[in-house]
């Protein structure tokens, strides 16, 4: 009995002195060497992790393991779309997931930007936000409710001659390589019997020429497309042009783009827009 | 046992003497030895015999091998020094354990990054069982509270198949 408790604090001395160390175990490492090793993990990962223990978690907290998860140049974000709006001091995972979350431009709920994976920044940016060619009036456009939109309203174009689209940005864009697309289908769709159904009927003049699609920015970069229109009831991301932000642009990024279909010699019609997109490169050629 | 022998032939240069917790002793060059930032700020306070109470002979050893290695560093070399620490980096995980654990003692940060990154490599994907049993890290949440952290982020614990391997 005697030699049993003995025998125990023995082996107590052994963990304890320094020759524990063949015991360590990462476990036993102080939060911030947990930390360096979620650095290295992808969010959804490190979120993960924050179950494994309370050291985990505290680690999986810290602003080391966040900051390098956002943009360069979240600081400007954060304060000129006042995500910090309830509190003054937000931790980099708070600003992580406000980032991530649709943000509106100030008072537009028109406008809105998102961080996706790998630190990339998109915008969208609804039709309501564009100079559109007879919108206010009736027998050109219809505008309708749409769960089908991230704006829940899309525009559609019964029926015109000469149709011209444009719209401008302004934005705080990370340095990075950019995609812009116009979302638009072919084709007007509605719920019957919980069923998704496209009326087509009034699809015509699409086929003859292209859309012309451009863009430019405000340091001269410009990017031109032409589509011809034939798939109908599905949307599709038209692909306008792609732009470079570098970190040594200005800090704002100004863009204009169209898209113009003005050949009189027929009518066009049948086509919803919904919203233009602008994507990073490696985001936009996956979609 | 392992003291260098190299003395004469850099008779000239510093030289500084570590000793592990086992009590072997090392000589070094002070230029090797510097990368260690705790080591640095001794050599500056004019110590001359380092006792490291917390790095074993064996953990020792690897970490001079790696501050050789990483001492002969120039711009002709960065293939062959990437190969080394790929190299470094293969090893239980029991070893890198204590590797990570010393690096952060000795405040070596090039190796605490080799280190970490390896180390998170080999946890990518894997599940928190999985990553608890590596560890070797008890549970210490109450299972209110671990539901409660579960909820926070259930979109990262749903969907995917996490890999359970303890390799």
């Amino acid at each position: 009995m005697g030699a049993g408790i003995s025998g125990l604090v023995d082996h107590e001395k052994v963990t304890s002195n320094t020759n524990g160390l063949s015991e360590i175990r990462l476990g036993d490492l102080p939060e911030s060497c947990i930390a360096l090793v979620l650095t290295y993990l992808d969010p959804i990962e490190i979120c993960k992790f924050g179950r494994v223990n309370r050291t985990f978690r505290q680690a999986s907290l810290t602003d080391v393991v966040w900051e390098p998860k956002l943009p360069e140049n979240y600081q400007i974000l954060v304060k000129n779309y006042h995500l910090d709006e309830e509190s003054c001091s937000l931790t980099k995972k708070e600003i992580f997931a406000r980032l991530c979350r649709p943000n509106h431009f100030g008072s537009s709920q028109n406008k809105a930007f998102w961080m996706e994976k790998n630190r990339g920044v998109c915008v969208c940016i609804s039709w309501k936000e564009m100079k559109i060619t007879g919108i206010e009036d009736r027998r050109y456009w219809s505008h309708m409710l749409s769960d089908e939109s991230r704006f829940s309203t899309v525009a559609f174009l019964k029926q015109i001659w000469w149709v011209e689209v444009e719209g401008n940005l302004e934005f705080e864009f990370p340095a990075g390589n950019y995609s812009l697309f116009f979302r638009l289908q072919l084709g007007k769709t509605s719920k019957r019997l919980g069923r998704r159904i496209c009326t087509v009927d009034q699809i015509h003049g699409w086929n003859i020429k292209p859309v012309q699609f451009q863009l430019s920015t405000s340091n001269g970069q410009q990017a031109t497309a032409q589509y011809y229109f034939n798939e109908p009831g599905k949307w599709i991301n038209y692909h306008v042009g792609d732009f470079v932000v570098d970190k040594y642009s200005s800090m704002t990024t100004k863009l204009k783009f169209s898209m113009t279909q003005i050949d009189c010699t027929h009518t066009k019609g049948g086509l919803c827009l919904d919203s233009l997109l602008i994507l990073p490169t490696e985001i936009g050629s996956r979609k | 046992m392992a003291s260098s022998s190299s003395s004469s032939k850099t008779g000239l240069k510093k030289m500084l003497t570590l000793k592990s917790s086992d009590g072997d002793e090392f000589e070094l060059e002070e230029s090797i030895v510097i990368q260690c930032q705790t080591i640095k700020h001794m050599v500056e306070d004019g110590f001359s015999l380092i006792p490291l109470q917390n790095v074993d002979t064996k953990t020792l050893t690897k970490i001079i091998e790696y501050m050789k290695k990483h001492a002969e560093k120039t711009e002709s070399n960065k293939e062959e020094i990437k190969n080394f620490n790929k190299e470094f980096v293969k090893g239980s995980f029991d070893d890198q354990f204590e590797l990570v654990s010393a690096a952060n003692y000795l405040h070596i940060n090039g190796l605490m990054d080799l280190l970490c990154q390896s180390i998170a490599d080999r946890i990518n994907n894997k599940s928190v069982r999985a990553v608890r049993e590596i560890f070797n890290i008890s549970n210490d949440y109450t299972p209110d509270e671990e539901e409660k952290v579960r909820d926070e982020h259930k979109w990262a614990h749903e969907g995917g198949e996490f890999d359970e391997s303890l390799d």
